[in-house]
């Protein structure tokens, strides 16, 4: 009799021990995802910072810091897109294209009617692209990134053959100062950027969509299962992500006053890398607004570093790629960790 | 023997009635798997038809030199993507390594510069496999990441200017014909039947069929899946390598922009082809239908006068619709993903 409720008691002990260690486990690699997350993009953008603002001549003059900021701000839009794509296991290799396009089309609305309408076409073409990536996607089940290497070619066919080659001028002085304005001190470009960006986060924190981003991304065939509506959710992050890059093409041709065919190409590469090296993680489920923000400036950053120190450009396709390799294998490291994490609370 | 079939009543066991179907089930049965090649048929009479110009012999080679640098590469992509892996690194490859080929010919053999292109080509695709297997970043990301490494280093090498390729006998031995058929198109072919037997034929080829269908199911009966991971980017690499050794014969140069998009081409060509973006299964063959099918396109697209900005279309259009064919045709729900 004593023995069986001895026996009793230390199975329970055992247990509660064992309950103890593996949520302690799953306490430490929560952490260090935390740790992994944050500091893989906080600790490369101190150093830059610092480093740019002592070894770079003229880094941290007016000019280059609106410059850097503006550029940062087209960057950051389209990897607000990138974010929620990547964030539903998606992919968007299609953003540099139809940005191109959007800028082409938008610079040839404004000379013709104006530039508020030529905004608003630029914005709609894009979202038209990324609707069709999200169709084709969904619909056609075609996956993401091949979806979107397609396109990326075929939209590229398009900017070439809507401009025949040759670049277009903007005539507008209204459209063409969007990008060189200023609110207090800051550029505009960086303002809608901050704005956007602080819509995003709300939508994707504080409302349903968001949670169902996350549900999706997660674990799409749960999320099918609890009534989400999975392919709609897809689509409407193919969706976004085009509007976002018509908005960055719209800013982009306003900051160039001229635009060509050829405009915005790697971009999808560069708006990969910022989401991921903000946090964002390729397995899904985890947007990180604020991360790909940062991430976004640090980038500007290095080039404009690159460019102020006179390396020549070939550079920067090395220095963009090494990045991304770098931001990659956090991802990974993070990936563990929430292995472990999610292993400990199980068992 | 159609008696035998036609009459199952003579005694004739039911298994062997089974394991020979009719002749027009037979027939059925090829054509549907070899259906690209009919389109591949009506396509050249179509296009000889609006374009007699089309059946000249200038022009013939010339759509079989396009269909074999495509087709070169496309033999290593199709053994990657029917191990359910992919590589967008071709452009940058075929870069480094035929600028280094146009850098050594000066002063060695032609022997040696063909080795150090297909080293080279070994070496990058070594990286690859090795960001993938090990450091566990997803193919086409990780390559897309090394396809831009590869280009800043050849542009770095280069510092962006064109390298010429003077030696005469260099480029007669790339661009020479044997009979009717140029070179390239001859070892492109070999390649073809080689990548065959490799992935049909050999143990290497079964291991990457099976992590290519089930990884876990591979990991699991204990098949080296990470060595062969590791060689399957490695011998792509040395594929690229080849197509980029006779793209620099034909063009007489070499830099780094070269091969810019090329990956879209390979792509497009093994998957229009058959071999299945899931991964498991591969077909040499449809690679070289898919081929020979997007360089009639192309040239068609060039004798009817349309712009050259149309090919990024028609390849983008054709790609996806093959694609999205193929999900349609095998029900299979669960496609594999970005992630």
């Amino acid at each position: 009799m004593s023995d069986t409720t001895l026996a009793a008691t230390s199975t329970a002990d055992l247990v509660a021990d064992e309950r103890a260690r593996s949520a302690e486990l799953a306490r430490r690699a929560d952490s260090r995802r935390n740790l992994l997350q944050n500091a893989g993009v906080m600790v490369p953008f101190v150093l830059v910072l610092v480093a740019g603002i002592a070894a770079v001549p003229n880094f941290a003059s007016g000019s280059n810091v609106t410059n850097m900021l503006v550029n940062a701000a087209i960057l950051a839009i389209v990897g607000y897109g990138m974010t929620l794509v990547i964030a539903v296991r998606g992919i968007d290799l299609s953003v540099g294209s139809a940005q191109a396009l959007a800028a082409c089309i938008a610079a040839s609305v404004v000379n013709s009617a104006g530039p508020l309408v030529g905004a608003v076409v630029g914005i709609g073409v894009g979202a038209g692209l990324g609707l069709l990536n999200g169709v084709i996607a969904t619909r056609l089940r075609v996956p993401g990134f091949i979806a979107t290497l397609s396109t990326m070619s075929v939209f590229r066919g398009f900017v070439l053959l809507f401009t025949g080659g040759a670049p277009i001028m903007i005539a507008s002085g209204g459209f063409k100062s969007v990008a060189t304005a200023s609110v207090l001190g800051i550029p505009l470009p960086f303002v809608i950027a901050v704005v956007i960006g602080v819509g995003a986060w709300f939508a994707l924190d504080r409302m349903r969509f968001g949670k169902h981003v996350v549900a999706v991304g997660g674990s799409p065939e749960a999320a099918v299962d609890t009534g989400i509506s999975v392919s709609r959710v897809i689509l409407l992050s193919y969706l976004a992500s085009g509007a976002a890059a018509g908005v960055g093409g719209v800013l982009l041709a306003s900051q160039l006053g001229v635009v060509n065919g050829s405009v915005a190409s790697g971009l999808e590469l560069q708006a990969i890398a910022i989401v991921v090296l903000g946090g964002t993680s390729m397995a899904g489920g985890r947007p990180r607004i604020v991360g790909t923000f940062v991430a976004a400036l640090l980038l500007s950053m290095i080039n404009s570093g690159l460019n102020l120190l006179n390396v020549p450009s070939f550079y920067q396709y090395v220095a963009l790629g090494a990045l991304l390799v770098f931001a990659l294998s956090i991802d990974g490291a993070q990936r563990a960790a929430v292995r472990r994490m999610l292993e400990g609370r199980l068992s | 023997m159609t008696t035998t079939v036609t009459t199952p009543a003579a005694g004739v066991p039911s298994a062997e009635q089974e394991a020979r179907p009719g002749i027009g089930q037979v027939l059925r049965q090829f054509a549907g798997r070899q259906y690209l090649l009919g389109v591949l048929v009506v396509a050249c009479v179509a296009v000889g038809f609006a374009r007699p110009s089309f059946w000249g012999s200038g022009n013939l080679s010339n759509v079989l030199f396009q269909a074999s640098f495509v087709g070169l590469a496309a033999c290593g992509m199709t053994l990657l993507i029917a191990a359910g892996l992919l590589d967008l690194s071709v452009g940058g490859v075929i870069a480094v390594a035929s600028i280094a080929v146009a850098t050594v010919l000066p002063h060695t053999t032609i022997g040696t510069a063909l080795l150090l292109a297909l080293a080279i080509g070994a070496v990058l695709g070594l990286v690859n496999g090795l960001l993938v297997t090990y450091v566990k970043i997803a193919p086409f990301i990780a390559t897309l990441g090394t396809l831009y490494l590869f280009l800043g280093a050849a542009f770095i090498w280069t510092s962006g200017k064109v390298v010429p390729i003077t030696s005469s006998k260099y480029r007669s031995f790339t661009t020479g014909t044997v009979g009717l058929l140029p070179v390239p198109f001859l070892v492109f072919v070999v390649l073809a039947v080689g990548t065959y037997f490799v992935l049909q034929r050999t143990y290497f080829g079964r291991t990457l069929r099976a992590f290519g269908s089930n990884e876990r199911a591979a990991v699991l009966a204990g098949l080296p899946v990470n060595r062969a991971k590791v060689l399957v980017f490695v011998v792509a690499g040395v594929c690229f390598a080849l197509a980029g050794v006779f793209m620099a014969g034909r063009l007489s140069s070499a830099e780094g922009n070269m091969a810019t998009g090329f990956e879209m081409d390979v792509i497009a060509a093994v998957v229009v082809g058959g071999t299945a973006l899931r991964g498991g299964r591969g077909t040499a063959f449809g690679t070289v239908v898919g081929a020979l099918l997007f360089a009639v396109l192309n040239n068609a697209l060039n004798l009817l006068g349309v712009a050259s900005y149309w090919q990024y279309v028609l390849t983008g259009a054709v790609l996806v619709a093959a694609i999205a064919l193929g999900a349609r045709r095998s029900s299979a729900a669960e496609v594999r993903g970005a992630g």
